[in-house]
């Protein structure tokens, strides 16, 4: 028996059919490990090793596809493909990687939060005030999803006559970030703009809620025209998403909450409002009775003084006209001359008590 | 100030906060305050008549955001 014919390769072939190989044999696999001798060259290529206890492979991938903040010593998952290089080392060709397990997703998170925060993502002056009652709004999020039903149902018990477009995505997984923000950048670029975006998503693991710490989704909701409104998981969950929104609700029930008002509690404000009219016009019809039972007052006392002054006038008079009287200065001795005083003539004398009649006889002067 | 119907409630709403605040200016004329007082009342008729009849309208978006442009 002969020994088997090998086949003989250039070393370009023998590295284009081992790739094929490799492709074919491997389209895509998760490979999971520790990261170790990160770096980035260049400002756009991405390097490091996975390892676990027993060996490592280099992992290769442009800064682009890198929407999570890794460092040495976390772990992750990575979605690549193996393929080895024109000079011949192996490596992996990461397109998507996500950190993996509590301490990696907290350590990621973390390192992502000060970055995004040292460039004032989640400034609070950057902050927009959701419209008060809006007419016309948004919902991104998965239509089969527990967290939409409960939003919907709260809205729809809530408030009326708002029209909600609804763009249905995935909220988990590796394409939920994307397709997120392909229908923030959908509603955005509408004519007729929504009042708000909002995005919901109830609980679930800190893997199934990691898609709203992925990095372009963060940057996509800071940068929306319209006013978003973030509800993810339950209150203890915390997103960057949230942090990023204008408006973050603790959970899908609480953003239904914060979008609309209730119709009840609505119906008794107004009410309210309308029932208070009464009593303030009654304090006014009052205020103006008052004003003119005072004004009323003004003018009796003033008519009163007018009256006591003419009182006063007449008495004066009087007295006036007493002191005048002829009997008075008769009584204190004088005399009433009538008549002419020519030598000759006959004059009539009055006196307090008598009458006298006359004759002139002698007229001179004093 | 008259009322209008076909407006939407954020616009009653309105409407009716300016007919309280009369209430307080320095307009408010006694002869007045009870067309303004049913005017009002009205208003808020209407309110309640529409919170208590109006639905919301959902529409699903027929975009495929699972495909990339």
């Amino acid at each position: 028996m002969g020994e088997a014919a090998s086949i003989r390769l250039t070393v370009s072939d023998f590295i284009a059919l081992t790739n094929q190989t490799l492709e074919y044999a491997y389209p895509s696999i998760e490979v999971e490990g520790e990261v170790a001798s990160f770096k980035v060259n260049q400002g756009k290529f991405v390097f490091f090793d996975l390892k676990d206890a027993t060996g490592s492979v280099g992992c290769f991938m442009t800064l682009w596809q890198l929407r999570t903040p890794i460092e040495d010593g976390m772990k992750i998952v990575v979605t690549a493909s193996p393929k080895l290089t024109a000079w011949g080392k192996f490596s992996l060709t990461v397109r998507v990687l996500r950190p993996s397990g509590e301490g990696s997703l907290k350590k990621s998170f973390e390192l992502l939060r000060a970055k995004l925060e040292k460039e004032g993502l989640f400034a609070e002056e950057r902050k927009r005030s959701l419209p008060m009652l809006p007419r016309h709004v948004a919902v991104i999020s998965s239509t089969q999803a527990a967290g939409y039903a409960d939003f919907i149902k709260i809205v729809n018990d809530r408030w009326g006559g708002v029209q909600i477009d609804v763009a249905h995505v995935q909220v988990q997984g590796a394409d939920a970030p994307d397709q997120m923000i392909r229908a923030l950048r959908y509603f955005n670029s509408q004519e007729n703009l929504p009042d708000v975006i909002v995005i919901v998503r109830g609980g679930g693991s800190a893997d199934d809620l990691s898609a709203f710490n992925d990095e372009l989704l963060v940057r996509e909701i800071a940068t929306s025209r319209v006013p978003t409104l973030v509800g993810v998981g339950h209150e203890v969950d915390v997103s960057l998403a949230d942090m990023a929104a204008d408006v973050r609700a603790a959970t899908p029930s609480n953003a239904a909450q914060l979008l609309v008002p209730d119709r009840q509690e609505y119906i008794r404000a107004v009410r309210r409002q309308v029932h208070t009219l009464l009593p303030r016009m009654e304090v006014t019809i009052e205020r103006y009775r008052r004003d003119t039972v005072v004004r009323l007052e003004t003018m009796f006392e003033k008519l009163s003084r007018r009256l006591d002054e003419q009182r006063e006038k007449v008495a004066m008079l009087r007295r006036v006209l007493l002191e005048l009287d002829p009997n008075k200065v008769l009584a204190r001795g004088y005399a009433l001359t009538r008549g002419e005083i020519v030598v000759g003539n006959m004059i009539e004398i009055e006196k307090k008590d008598i009458l006298i009649k006359a004759e002139v006889r002698n007229v001179s002067k004093k | 100030m008259s009322v209008k119907n076909n407006l939407s409630i954020a616009e009653k709403t309105t409407q009716l906060d300016t007919l309280v605040a009369w209430f307080d200016s320095d307009e408010f004329e006694l002869e007045k305050a009870l067309d303004m007082f049913t005017k009002a009342e009205k208003l808020a008729a209407e309110i309640e008549q529409d919170l208590a009849t109006m639905k919301n309208s959902i529409e699903i978006v027929k975009v495929r955001f699972s495909e990339s442009e």
